[in-house]
């Protein structure tokens, strides 16, 4: 499924990676510390989360940009299920089965109301983002207690709880691309969609399924993010759908579908929060993170234009 | 005297409906198929039989690709009967089609071009072992199975574990026939499986169709290249504006009666004309 260019990008985003890290190390005193890497992977956690999501539903050639407003929804419904003094375990499936349910949602829209993923979800965040605004009425949700941060921050072995639920939420996605039908079928449809229903897949569910582990994904962020910073405020998640798909289409999934790469997304979002990190470090404004991630995108894809281009004029 | 042929011609049909075995594989009887205004098939009768290989003729627009979609459970009849292996069907999709013994190998659209070889052989089908309800693919039996169909075929792919993509025409056309085999097709449709392909490779996969007959499978094929038809078929129907008007055992044609017939120059294919 990875072909080799794939594993060229891999290596290019490493590459990527590891001269970021030498160049701000160089830059600031500060980044080169042990606590400020774990930091930036602490700050990796959601982004993570939402575009393995992300990764499956592009490779599927739809898309999800509602995730951002999920991850709010269900943040939220974690916060009060902290508040309310559910058990610890409860409080933690919360998040996910309401994401499950949302993306159910947005699946069943694209399926069954034939509309474009793209605009399908961008209508969802209207009403999700509604739905925010009349949970919150325009308050924060603050002063949460600290019981998922400790979960979270749990070390076993020196490495932390978060860290280990991500790749283990990675892993388990490796499993059932490589080893179940699922992948293959994932891919065929990413590829086109009416051939796969011609060669006989079962292509909604299929889709449902992908958008519901897509959602779950989310809501699992939405946990995350309770326990990182134990506050929700009105514009939660706003930028994470650009920087998601900016992550995978860094790591060589194409929005058009028809294959994978998690190892890519991996890479994706860690070179993106290398550089948020960075350059809030070395004194850039934050606001700058977003044009940042947004011309990282801008110029991968125009390279692939230019670079195809050549290869197609060679041949 | 201009109805003569046409009832000498209905005579024949009358014995040969009579010699037929009465077992034809495939009976489709009056089907006909209208998108809103547009009458696309009409009144439609075919036998398909076990061990022979049927062409199905026409211009574009005549009616046999909205005839095949009919069997490969793409296009819902909106008249008629379907009878498969003796059962009245009536597919909801393709994959009931399959489930049924119909396998359809499209022209360009019968593989997914970035799955490899044995994906593509078993998409949809795969073997698996299900631990906890979760379909684990067998990956050993399928590439095991591989093996075995392609060397049946006698097909040359040097690489199993290669995106279909990367294959030529006719390799393709190998890959999509073993898929249709492990299915286990009784009935294998072909669309135009010559187009775009090289001499040689046109040459090897006409010997595979006849194989599939010789083993004891209905073979259909949708083609435009008359050469190819005579050197493969052994029964043609010619279809023109939605009507069949015309079948034709290979011995008792030729190629000019056939062309005749496609371009509405022969007296037969007057009877579509009529409105």
């Amino acid at each position: 499924m990875d072909d080799q260019s794939g594993v060229g990008r891999d290596l290019t985003l490493a590459a990527a990676c590891v001269a970021a890290v030498f160049l701000f190390a160089l830059l600031s005193p500060a980044f080169g510390t042990a606590g400020n890497a774990a930091t930036v992977l602490r700050n990796g956690y959601e982004l993570w989360l939402i575009a393995l999501g992300m990764t499956l539903l592009m490779a599927m050639g739809a898309i999800d940009v509602s995730v951002g407003a999920v991850m709010g929804v269900t943040a939220i419904l974690t916060g009060q299920a902290l508040l309310a003094d559910l058990p610890l375990g409860v409080v933690m499936l919360v998040g996910p089965a309401a994401g499950a349910m949302l993306g159910l949602c947005a699946g069943a829209v694209v399926v069954w109301g034939r509309i474009p993923a793209i605009v399908a979800t961008l209508g969802l965040f209207g009403v999700f983002r509604m739905l925010i605004f009349l949970v919150l009425g325009g308050q924060w949700l603050s002063g949460l207690p600290a019981d998922l941060t400790r979960v979270v921050d749990w070390r076993a072995a020196g490495v932390p709880a978060g860290l280990l639920i991500v790749a283990l939420a990675y892993g388990a996605a490796w499993v059932f691309l490589r080893r179940t039908t699922y992948g293959p079928h994932l891919l065929a449809i990413g590829f086109d969609e009416d051939r796969a229903r011609l060669m006989g897949l079962a292509v909604t569910r299929v889709r449902l399924a992908t958008f519901a582990a897509s959602g779950a994904l989310c809501g699992l962020a939405g946990v995350f993010y309770i326990a990182i910073y134990r506050n929700v405020s009105m514009t939660i998640g706003a930028d994470i759908a650009l920087e998601a798909v900016a992550a995978v289409i860094l790591g060589g999934t194409p929005i058009f579908g028809g294959r994978i790469s998690l190892v890519g997304t991996v890479l994706g979002v860690l070179l993106l929060r290398i550089l948020q990190n960075g350059l809030l470090l070395i004194g850039v404004p934050s606001l700058w993170q977003t044009v940042v991630t947004g011309a990282l995108l801008l110029g991968v894809l125009s390279a692939e234009v230019v670079l195809r281009r050549a290869r197609t004029g060679a041949a | 005297m201009a109805q003569l042929p046409a009832l000498v011609d209905g005579v024949e049909r009358l014995t040969d409906m009579m010699q037929a075995p009465p077992d034809a594989f495939v009976q489709a009887r009056g089907i006909g198929k209208r998108f809103g205004a547009l009458t696309a098939l009409r009144d439609v009768d075919i036998d398909i039989r076990a061990g022979e290989v049927l062409a199905l003729l026409g211009d574009n627009g005549a009616g046999k690709t909205t005839f095949v979609k009919v069997l490969a459970g793409a296009h819902v009849p909106s008249d008629g009967t379907l009878r498969i292996g003796g059962d009245t069907v009536r597919f909801a999709s393709p994959r009931d089609a399959a489930d049924h013994g119909v396998a359809t190998i499209y022209q360009e659209l019968a593989l997914s071009e970035n799955l490899k070889v044995a994906e593509n052989i078993f998409l949809g089908h795969e073997l698996v072992r299900p631990v906890l309800g979760v379909p684990f693919l067998d990956r050993a039996a399928m590439r095991a199975r591989v093996r075995v169909l392609l060397g049946e075929l006698d097909a040359h792919i040097p690489d199993i574990e290669a995106p279909v993509g990367s294959l030529s025409g006719g390799q393709r056309q190998a890959v999509a026939i073993a898929r249709a085999l492990n299915l286990d097709a009784r009935l294998i449709i072909m669309d135009e499986p010559t187009a775009a392909l090289a001499v040689a490779e046109t040459r090897k996969v006409l010997n595979l169709t006849r194989r599939l007959a010789e083993s004891g499978r209905a073979v259909v094929i949708v083609s435009h290249n008359i050469a190819d038809v005579f050197e493969v078929a052994d029964r043609m129907i010619v279809f023109r504006r939605g009507r069949k008007i015309a079948e034709r055992k290979r011995a008792e044609t030729d190629p000019d009666e056939i062309v005749a017939l496609i371009t509405g120059a022969h007296p037969d294919a007057r009877v579509a004309d009529q409105p």
